[in-house]
């Protein structure tokens, strides 16, 4: 019996745990992933490097003598203005076109690489590591987990409520859901579509902004950052259903402590596959993931 | 009558240039001037442009002047190849150095044994190039991969007799080979393993390995990741509370003066085996340093300083010889001793490998600090090499 309390102790418990930090932070970056794919149906492949940016902001605004907790609000609301122009300057221009999908996911994907070397070039190739605005470590029920785990929780958590609110509490949140749902019919009823698209791009690029400045003390900062959660936030998105702000949740937690548990069992190297696997076997048998698109639930 | 003086002084000029290039010393570099090791590459130009200009302030190496010609290799051994033969070939060097990655090393030394030509690298690490692959025309003046883990573990069992040790490495085949290097040598000294966990490269979150990490609870724990995988690695550990009362100890390449500013409070404590700290507090060290930086207004690093003492290893062993015969030199060079900013260095006969002074350094105030001095026979291991 004590054995067994030990190997929850020691080994269950803060495996949990841990996923379940990982598990918010992937959440974040595939909920603003999620949306702009399912209203704008494009699939944002710089949508890791609008996380960069936004860890790089932080960097930049707490060396200039701005209290972190101002830049988790200030931060995405520089990201939301760049979003908004990103999606009027460029992704407008191609959105129209027949071949949608491959001239967005090239667009972002360029924007992807002039951004990580846009990092280099002005930050350098070294890493950055701001320290952590709380900390210590606290321990519940024996398992020891760092302060600021439990506030990335906490705040992941509201962040996650919240946003799950402004998209089905609210008329905005109806308005963006009737343009996922049938762009011309929402038009004709009045909803400023094109304002909503640009909008709605730039609520999730602030998103995968404040996600970076609430994880840069985690994870560090540097110019490859970008490429680091956006794998398994893209196969959070699929497993979860594109679009689907429930699944997203769901998904994101469960492959994050399969991941977690799973390195107890097997190499660490092969967690990464089997969580992939999962994603390839989703594609396979249910292509529209656990849940369906935004418009739908 | 003034048309037969001009041609007398073009004949001069003329026969005293080819006077010149006869006279000259030629130190081939093939050394990556570009790409990923152009940093080290600069480092070896450094340390070898450095050591020419004071021999040449000196009368150069037997009354004639060396000159160092380089070309960029790209850290390709392909390319390498190709350099090292023009080198030779048509610059017509006495002597070859500069290759930093091992498979450009293990190539050049082919070639130099082609043209009967003598060669030595400053900076691989790789133990096979005086191991199973080692060369009669190729030397090492610097410490190997088995060296630095030798001397590690030479401290570490002065700290914790029988002490218990978990490994955590980068699942790849450098990080596979430092910590079974490591555990060897830790083993061979009474040292024992409680658990060992190889996490994929580029890792985000370490946290999911504390659990068996605090379960093992191990005295000391060592690591071979690098670059932004320290960072996260040990920074993470700090913030779990897993590094009280543990003594963290890595590879050489863990901690660098890339991720140390980064990794920060959490890399207090971390100890490493090195063959050369700027440290070193000996009147020759303290010289070269302070030349060093009065030539390039920067600091020295262990690949500037090794490549400076590679030509020093050339002209003790020239001059020993009274030739630059290949062969002369050659035997020269089998166990001679000379003098470089970390000390004595002796060249092995056995397997062309350099016998120096490992330390063990300890990061202190966000510095590298000497913790211990290793000598090099306990650091060196036994001669493996069976080809000449």
């Amino acid at each position: 019996m004590t054995e067994l309390i030990e190997s929850f102790q020691f080994v269950y418990g803060p495996q949990m745990a841990n996923g379940l930090a990982i598990g918010v932070a992937v959440v974040l970056m595939a909920l603003g992933l999620t949306i702009i794919f399912g209203l704008l149906d494009v699939i944002n492949m710089a949508h890791g490097e609008f996380y960069a940016l936004g860890a790089y902001l932080g960097l930049t605004l707490v060396a200039k003598g701005v209290s972190f907790w101002v830049c988790l609000a200030l931060v995405p609301l520089i990201m939301a203005a760049i979003g908004y122009a990103t999606e009027r300057a460029l992704i407008q221009r191609v959105f129209h076109s027949g071949d949608r999908h491959t001239l967005t996911l090239l667009l972002t994907f360029g924007l992807a690489i002039i951004a990580e070397d846009a990092f280099r070039l002005v930050y350098g190739p070294n890493p950055y590591k701001p320290d952590a605005p709380i900390s210590g470590a606290s321990e519940l029920l024996g398992v020891m987990l760092p302060n600021y785990r439990l506030f990335l929780i906490v705040a992941g958590a509201a962040i996650i409520l919240a946003v799950w609110l402004v998209v089905y509490r609210t008329s905005l949140g109806a308005m963006v859901r009737a343009s996922a749902f049938d762009r011309n019919m929402a038009s004709s009823l009045g909803v400023p579509v094109d304002k909503v698209y640009a909008g709605t791009f730039a609520f999730g690029v602030a998103l995968a902004g404040l996600s970076g400045v609430l994880l840069a003390p985690i994870y560090s900062v540097f110019p490859t950052m970008g490429k680091d959660f956006i794998l398994l936030a893209f196969s959070v998105v699929i497993v979860g259903g594109m679009g689907s702000i429930k699944g997203a949740v769901i998904a994101g937690l469960v492959l994050t402590q399969i991941q977690s548990i799973s390195s107890l069992f097997i190499s660490p190297v092969w967690s990464e596959p089997l969580v992939f696997g999962i994603m390839v076997l989703f594609l396979m048998v249910r292509p529209q993931g656990l849940a369906g698109r935004l418009g739908n639930g | 009558m003034q048309q037969l003086k001009l041609i007398a002084a073009v004949a001069a000029v003329f026969l005293a240039g080819q006077a010149q290039a006869q006279s000259t010393i030629k130190i081939g570099v093939v050394t990556p001037l570009t790409g990923t090791y152009a940093g080290i590459g600069q480092q070896v130009k450094w340390g070898i442009d450095l050591a020419v200009k004071e021999i040449n302030d000196k009368g150069g190496i037997l009354g004639r002047k060396v000159e160092a010609i380089y070309e960029d290799e790209e850290a390709n051994p392909n390319v390498a190849v190709q350099k090292a033969e023009k080198l030779f070939q048509v610059s017509k060097v006495d002597f070859l150095t500069g290759t930093v990655n091992s498979g450009s090393t293990l190539a050049v030394g082919q070639v130099a044994e082609r043209n009967n030509r003598l060669a030595s690298t400053t900076v691989s690490y790789s133990d096979a190039i005086t191991g199973d692959k080692c060369s009669p025309n190729m030397f090492r003046v610097n410490a190997k991969a088995g060296m630095q883990s030798e001397a590690l573990a030479e401290w570490l069992v002065k700290q914790k007799p029988g002490g218990t040790v978990y490994f955590l490495g980068p699942d790849y085949e450098m990080g596979r080979s430092t910590v079974a290097a490591f555990k060897d040598a830790a083993t061979k000294r009474g040292l024992k393993t409680v658990g060992e966990t190889f996490a994929p490269l580029d890792n985000k979150d370490y946290s999911p390995y504390f659990g068996q990490i605090r379960a093992a609870k191990p005295q000391v724990f060592y690591t071979s990741v690098a670059g932004n995988d320290t960072v996260r690695l040990l920074t993470q550990m700090s913030e779990f509370g897993l590094t009280k009362g543990m003594i963290i100890v890595g590879a050489a390449g863990t901690i660098t003066a890339q991720n140390l500013a980064a990794v920060g409070k959490a890399a207090e404590g971390f100890v490493t085996g090195v063959g050369y700290t700027m440290e070193i507090d000996t009147p020759a060290n303290k010289k070269f340093v302070g030349d060093f930086k009065a030539m390039w207004k920067t600091d020295p690093d262990l690949f500037a300083v090794d490549s400076y003492g590679v030509v020093y290893f050339y002209k003790t062993a020239a001059e020993k010889a009274g030739s630059t015969d290949t062969d002369k030199v050659r035997t020269a060079m089998r166990g001679l001793e000379w003098q470089t900013p970390q000390g004595k260095k002796t060249m092995r006969a056995g397997d062309h490998q350099a016998i120096l002074d490992m330390y063990a350094v300890k990061i202190q105030g966000g510095k590298f600090k000497i913790a211990d001095k290793v000598s090099g026979a306990a650091s060196v291991g036994p001669d493996t090499c069976t080809k000449f």
